[in-house]
């Protein structure tokens, strides 16, 4: 098939998706579900049909035409092609877990259609070349992470979505005004035609205002702890999908196409390095075992930015792989904690223990994972960590450099605290059970991919040793 | 059929039905809203035609100087006219006088019509008077002594406002010697000295202003939305308010662009008191606890977002500004028709009643989802674009100091919009809501038709934007 047929289906399949959820919610729930994962699968399956053409150095674009500049530009290349890959592959496995985890409660057609939604506009973020379109999708985004939040009905958990949502939408407003000075100073938002163009400082700092609050970085880390009480279906999307919808944003506007100002760097290192430090030692002292992985994954977002700011080629590669890793690790955590909330209902891991004896795959899921975090060698997660800190300490500040380390340090220390916590010690859950095995499909997978991302470092390397060389601007 | 009586006839075949409504319905009191509808559709439906066809537009309408843009208001004013009436058919079934409040409103209709197509300012001030007069009737159709109250305050409110423009017109007069729109611009082209006709303009701004209830001439406006009977409000606030008021400063905004430098301080003027709207409106809504109350000041905040562009007075202001009052008589319309139907289901207003409403009237609740959000102006819904391009024009016009603020401000109309969202609808149920139904399909038509109104207009933006441009933007530039 075209590759541009091939890009079209991959943003218009889950927007489809959207409507067809609650046609098929009609005819019947299996019907529905079916429907959802099968959304899901293609919109992967186009993802991953378009990483050999793209490493052959093909590209696909798709343009409509939109007054004052406005246009709407679909174009596929290294960079897009691999975060759609990872975000639809995720969505995948959020959503096969799903179809046992959500169906004990209310509102779940709405559940599913949000997540077509979600998927779809995160593909139209990432495929986008109009600086606008992303904008728009980063609302639609939110919008939809916003319904996914509130997913629970109670007071507390309608405030917590309310919060996020204005959280995300004064970044997206810190974007847009960004984004306008931009089009003011160059006339174009067009991000193919403003390919190494220096970018005025004042919308870089906005730019990168927007990035942190829909990434979670210090000083907008608040919302993803308090999203993290929703599904943990939902807490795996919104900590791994969208907090790296702003990952993929820097990555974009600032590794692959402005040329940013002096000092700029550092200006993302710092409250990077002080949310890799911050969020972990919260995360040490957090009794909740969701609001723990949340401030992980708050904690590990800093380490991406660090691989992706520090401006050279090693930190840029090992900036990417990380996402790759986080990606499936922290996917796997989350989704873990969902089973064991949901067998044990309690997220207080004070009152939790000794699980290992009746949930094993959980726990081995968890174990992995939390190895791949923790950066343990053979895991994919030590080849990325390894890189990243390589890289950056050729450039980067060793004040900055120290926090970062502090963090990695006490990653290791929060995870072993929690695995013991929950898994080890004695047993204070009368009758917990093993999740089924839907559930468990959902958690092991992406935690042996982890592990076999590790063996094979090789290909993934390969390609982001490509993307970095091809589309890395402000590279040494 | 030459043009003008073209155009007459959206004026005169309401007037007409609205006449022969209390006769023809003596018998069968049913029949009145049959009639209203079908006079209404038919305009709209012809219209719409119209507007579709740019090409047969521009046969059969080759003497309208201006623009489209008085096309487009008639539009609106048969759209929200139509949906209020087929909203009201089953609303207020069984009351008494349904045949004067349909004729009250088509008369308001006509002269609404009147007041878009007019030429010059005296007609304009008189179809403008005659619209008040039939919505403070039309306000006292609900028959508690509320409608009554609020019929008194709109009118005595917005009598000095009548007064100012009345005086304008008699300054204008004598200084300018006509008050047709055309004539002024070639006075003011011709280069003679323009300070008394700035000043005389101004008087009537002013008047416009406080009809429109921009800050701070805004007092009597959440009143008298709060008094009328559900579907009289929504009527109100989406076309009433907009034509008689915020329609004329846009008109008299592209006047005021021709006097470039000497208008200089009116127009410093408009945009300060847009301005003002917006944070005042949007603040004063944060801290409402009744929906209607809620609406109407944010009503008072999206107005200020039309003046702020008008004032600035650039043709792509105007074309966001015009786009602006489209949606927001659109959006507008969806809330307050789901603030009356949520009324009628749960018997009561007041936000701290209801809770957890989405189960039983999630049609309700999605469409206010979706008007709220082009409220708060969440792509790529209409209102994101109309505020993107008033943003831009401020931008673009050297008004950096208002446009970032006016951007931020979105973010408090989203904030009290979700608040309204969270306390009606998500919760848990109380008394009031746990007993109601959604209301009947037949109520929910005008809604959903409107919702997907704003959905259509919002991801069609282009073609909408290239209309706006040939038929408004590009007259303006002369």
């Amino acid at each position: 098939m075209d590759i541009v047929t091939v890009l079209k289906t991959a943003v218009a399949a889950p927007i489809i998706g959207v409507f067809l959820i609650p046609i098929a919610n009609k005819i019947s729930v299996k019907a529905r579900n079916a429907c959802a994962v099968a959304l899901g699968l293609v919109t992967f399956a186009a993802c991953a049909s378009l990483l050999s053409p793209m490493m052959k150095g093909l590209t696909a674009t798709y343009s409509v035409d939109f007054p004052l500049g406005f246009d709407f530009v679909l174009s596929a290349d290294l960079l897009s092609v691999f975060m759609a890959a990872i975000f639809s592959f995720v969505s995948v496995i959020i959503l096969v877990y799903s179809l046992d985890y959500i169906s004990r409660y209310e509102n779940q057609t709405e559940y599913y259609a949000m997540i077509a939604l979600f998927l779809g506009s995160m593909m139209g973020l990432v495929f986008s070349a109009n600086l606008l379109w992303l904008y728009i999708f980063w609302e639609i985004t939110a919008i939809a992470g916003w319904r996914l939040a509130g997913f629970f009905r109670s007071d507390r958990d309608v405030a917590k979505a309310n919060k996020m949502l204005l959280v995300a939408v004064f970044g997206g407003l810190c974007m847009l005004i960004g984004i306008l000075m931009i089009y003011s100073d160059k006339g174009t938002l067009d991000l193919r035609f403003l390919k190494g163009e220096i970018i005025p400082p004042a919308a870089a700092a906005l730019l990168l205002a927007g990035i942190f609050a829909k990434s979670a970085t210090l000083p907008f880390s608040a919302w993803l702890s308090d999203a993290a009480a929703a599904p943990a279906g939902v807490g795996a999307l919104l900590a791994v999908v969208l907090v790296n919808a702003g990952v993929y944003a820097y990555a974009r506007i600032f590794g692959a196409v402005f040329a940013t100002p002096a000092g700029f760097s550092c200006l993302t290192l710092v409250p990077a390095g002080l949310s890799a430090l911050v969020a972990a030692g919260a995360a040490l002292i957090e009794k909740d075992i969701k609001r723990i992985l949340a401030y992980s994954a708050v904690s590990q977002t800093g380490f991406i930015f660090l691989g992706l700011a520090s401006g050279n080629k090693t930190a840029f590669i090992g900036g990417l792989l990380y996402i790759l890793m986080h990606s499936m690790a922290a996917g796997a955590l989350f989704l873990c904690a969902g089973i064991i909330e949901q067998k044990t209902h309690t997220r207080d891991i004070a009152r939790l223990g000794g699980l290992f004896k009746t949930m094993p795959v959980t726990a081995a899921a968890f174990a992995l994972a939390s190895l791949s975090v923790m950066g343990i060698p053979p895991f994919g997660g030590f080849f990325s960590k390894f890189l990243v800190f390589k890289g950056a300490m050729q450039n980067a500040n060793p004040l900055v450099l120290t926090l970062f380390f502090c963090g990695a340090l006490l990653t290791f220390l929060y995870l072993a605290r929690l695995f013991y916590l929950v898994f080890l010690g004695e047993e204070k859950v009368q009758n917990p059970k093993e999740g089924s095995a839907l559930m468990l499909a959902g958690v092991l997978a992406p935690a042996l991919i982890g592990l076999a991302l590790g063996a094979l470092i090789y290909y993934p390397c390969v390609y982001a040793d490509l993307l970095a060389a091809r589309l890395g601007v402000n590279l040494e | 059929m030459t043009s003008d009586t073209g155009l007459l006839a959206y004026l005169l075949i309401p007037l007409f039905t609205a006449v022969l409504l209390p006769f023809v319905a003596r018998r069968r009191p049913g029949f009145s809203a049959s009639l209203a509808n079908v006079t209404l559709l038919a305009g709209l439906l012809n219209i719409g035609y119209a507007l579709l066809n740019p090409a047969s537009l521009a046969a059969s309408f080759a003497d309208i100087k201006e623009d489209g843009f008085s096309l487009l208001m008639i539009f609106l004013i048969y759209l929200v006219a139509l949906a209020v009436t087929f909203f009201s058919a089953w609303y207020l079934e069984g009351r008494p006088n349904r045949a004067a409040y349909y004729s009250l409103i088509l008369t308001s209709v006509s002269a609404m019509c009147g007041a878009v197509t007019t030429g010059d300012f005296f007609t304009l001030y008189i179809f403008v008077e005659a619209l008040a007069l039939t919505c403070a009737a039309l306000i006292t159709a609900d028959d508690s002594a509320a409608g009554l109250e609020g019929a008194l305050k709109y009118f005595l409110l917005t009598w000095p406002a009548s007064l100012l423009i009345l005086f304008g017109i008699a300054f204008l007069l004598l200084t300018a010697g006509t008050l047709s729109f055309e004539n002024l611009k070639a006075i003011i082209a011709s280069g003679r000295p323009a300070g008394a006709v700035v000043f005389a303009v101004s008087l009537i701004l002013l008047g416009f202003l406080v009809k429109s209830g921009v800050v701070p001439f805004h007092a009597w406006l959440p009143d008298a939305y709060q008094g009328a009977c559900a579907p009289v409000s929504a009527y109100l606030a989406a076309v009433v308010t907009n034509i008689s008021g915020v329609y004329a400063v846009i008109r008299i905004a592209m006047l005021l662009r021709l006097f470039e430098i000497k208008s200089y301080h009116t127009s410093g003027l408009l945009m300060f008191a847009g301005m003002l709207s917006i944070m005042v409106g949007a603040l004063a809504a944060l801290r409402q606890k009744e929906f209607k109350r809620m609406l109407a000041f944010s009503s008072i905040s999206q107005t200020g977002y039309i003046a702020l562009a008008a004032g600035l007075g650039t043709p792509l202001a105007i074309l966001g500004a015009v786009f602006h009052l489209v949606n927001h008589a659109v959006f507008n319309t969806v809330l307050f028709l789901n603030s009356a139907g949520l009324e009628k289901a749960a018997g009561a207003g007041d936000m701290r009643r209801l809770g957890g409403m989405e189960h039983a009237m999630p049609w309700t609740s999605w469409t206010s989802i979706i008007a709220l959000m082009s409220a708060a102006g969440i792509p790529p819904l209409a209102g994101f674009w109309s505020k993107l391009i008033i943003i831009l024009a401020l931008w673009d016009g050297g008004a950096k100091v208002y446009a970032v603020p006016a951007l931020l401000f979105s973010l408090v109309t989203l904030a009290y919009l979700l608040a309204m969202q969270k306390k009606i609808f998500f919760g848990k149920a109380t008394e009031a809501s746990a007993a109601s139904r959604e209301a009947r399909p037949a109520l929910l038509v005008p809604v959903a038709a409107l919702s997907v109104l704003i959905i259509a207009l919002g991801a069609f933006f282009p073609y909408v934007f290239s209309y706006l441009l040939e038929t408004i933007a590009a007259r303006i530039l002369l």
